[in-house]
């Protein structure tokens, strides 16, 4: 056994520690860099709640800058792809959406807001021309041919619905190579980079919304931001056949329910391609059988077989290319075929007299 | 040592920096693991500009994350508090607040330039966020000085608290340092432009 030889001198020993420390911080690299936006700890505002905004008296923004900010209003609500709060223009709404020199943004914002779970939200942009430390405020909107270097104030008011809704910052890769997945971003853009005109959300603002506000349907699909564990079952009945009769199998596809999926743990999930396929016991090799009917409850999949030999069945769903699912196999399920009296001993539930 | 800000004469060497550096990394994981208690105080001159408001009366979900246990939060200021950037237990030098979400509200900017900072290539840069405030985790990435945009940005480091990480190759830079509050508090870019010797 190796024991470590504390050195002499207490503050070199110190200075050890802190700079492995430092060493192992720097060596980690990003722990949290890319995935669905961080949620403010506030909270969603209610699922589906209609929020209403109006123009902060006083500080109304130029007609221009009006029609982005409806614009984006609508882009949120179109993109939500969840049970996201909406936007909507309404001249009695009870939250200000503010522009000009009142804005309270701080030094440095181009645009700011406020949320109060689950009443109100505020919005300032900044006015056009307005001079920082880094340059003057060029909104695009303001120019019939919209000069390089300007902000697009659709984007920027989608930006500030985003934050509104839940989303806090996105986390880029390192390289930004990801700015397009997110509108809720650490930095914003300026014509003509990529990102500088994102007119809906991006998938990663979904996945957050998808998780703080749940899904619109159970057939709607996950973002890709997302990568849920899917649970698969899979059940016959009966269990047991006479030789040529027909069992019926049953598989319900679930999203996991872990407490880090929020709303969306143990969701059912429809309308998918989930497939059957059957080996004989004892066997390893499985043969496809087909692609199960959608069930008449969210999430079943059905499938009946004719028997005349006991068979094992499992259920598969593979991983989507164009949603955030995993795939999942069911557990093995057996069925029986064997005379009337074997049948009806093996399972309760067969009703078809025994002639 | 080279840490110069605004013109300001190199600090002298000094016999005990070693242990200065491991100082201020232990105080950082102190901070990381302690609760951390200091009372709300506004930032400087850009508190007068944020317009105060009501405290965000949010009952959190039982879903959302809940503030971690024992940390007395300063929750009164609408900006976060300021960040500062040390070289090799050098003095801080107060970064540039971009975007941020703090106290139910935040503000959008663009990548910015940065408060001016010289240091020497490889040297350990530790970023400290005032009045207790603790990080959970943080990244920094850097671009030349001037670009728009973030534009060719490089990973200069990330992970959890403490922010600790090393000066990139001779130049001028400006540095995007994002830190996310513990508890839930939100996020904030802080920025400097290093002019690497």
């Amino acid at each position: 056994m190796t024991t470590l030889k504390r050195p002499a001198h207490p503050t070199r020993w110190f200075t050890i520690v802190a700079a492995t420390v430092a060493a192992l911080t720097i060596t980690l690299g990003g722990a949290s860099a890319h995935g669905p936006d961080p949620a403010f700890s506030g909270g969603p505002f209610g699922q589906n709640q209609d929020l209403r905004f109006r123009w902060r008296a006083g500080w109304e923004p130029a007609s221009a800058i009006k029609t982005a900010i409806k614009a984006a209003a609508a882009d949120a609500n179109a993109s939500r792809a969840s049970k996201a709060a909406t936007f909507t223009y309404d001249a009695a709404g009870a939250n200000p959406i503010g522009y000009g020199v009142g804005a309270t943004c701080g030094v440095n914002g181009l645009a700011c807001f406020t949320r109060t779970v689950p009443t109100s939200f505020t919005m300032w942009l900044r006015e056009q021309g307005h001079v920082f430390d880094w340059g003057t405020l060029k909104w695009c909107q303001a120019y019939t041919t919209p000069p390089s270097g300007c902000y697009d104030a659709e984007t920027i008011a989608l930006d500030e619905f985003g934050h509104i809704e839940v989303l806090d910052h996105h986390l880029n890769y390192a390289t930004d190579s990801d700015y397009a997945d997110a509108v809720v971003q650490a930095y914003s853009r300026t014509r003509a980079a990529p990102g500088w005109n994102m007119h809906t959300f991006g998938r990663c603002d979904v996945a957050t919304l998808q998780r703080q506000y749940d899904m619109q349907s159970w057939t709607a699909k996950y973002s890709t931001c997302l990568a849920l564990t899917t649970i698969l079952t899979l059940t016959a009945a009966p269990t047991a056949v006479l030789s040529g009769a027909s069992t019926t199998l049953t598989a319900t596809l679930t999203v996991a329910d872990y407490d880090s999926y929020v709303r969306l743990g143990g969701n059912p999930i429809a309308s998918r391609v989930v497939a059957l396929q059957r080996r004989a016991p004892g066997t390893t090799t499985w043969l496809a059988v087909g692609t199960m009917a959608v069930g008449s409850s969210a999430g079943t999949y059905v499938l009946s077989q004719r028997l005349t030999t006991d068979a094992e069945y499992r259920a598969i769903f593979s991983s989507p290319t164009a949603e955030g699912l995993n795939g999942d196999t069911s557990p093995t399920v057996r069925v029986y075929v064997g005379g009337c009296i074997a049948a009806t001993a093996l399972d309760a539930t067969i009703t078809v007299p025994c002639i | 040592m080279y840490l110069i800000v605004n013109g300001l004469i190199p600090m002298p060497r000094w016999s005990l920096r070693r242990s200065t550096v491991a100082i201020v990394c232990l105080a950082q994981l102190t901070i990381a693991c302690t609760a951390a208690g200091s009372p709300a105080s506004p930032t400087g001159s850009n508190a007068s500009d944020v317009a105060s408001r009501t405290p965000a009366a949010a009952s959190p979900t039982p879903a959302a994350a809940s503030p971690t246990p024992g940390v007395s939060l300063p929750r009164s200021s609408a900006e976060p508090p300021s960040a500062t950037l040390a070289a090799e237990g050098g003095d801080g030098v107060a970064g540039q607040l971009g975007s941020f979400t703090w106290n139910g509200g935040g503000s959008d900017s663009p990548w910015l330039p940065g408060t001016p900072v010289k240091v020497g290539a490889g040297e350990l840069l530790t970023v400290t966020v005032a009045d207790g405030v603790v990080v959970s985790d943080w990244s920094a990435r850097r671009v030349p000085a001037g670009t728009a945009n973030g534009f060719g940005a490089v990973g200069l480091g990330g992970g959890p608290a403490p922010v600790a990480f090393r000066a990139p190759d001779p130049g001028s830079w400006s540095v995007q340092v994002l830190v996310r509050f513990a508890g839930g508090l939100g996020s904030a870019s802080y920025y400097w432009q290093l002019t690497v010797r």
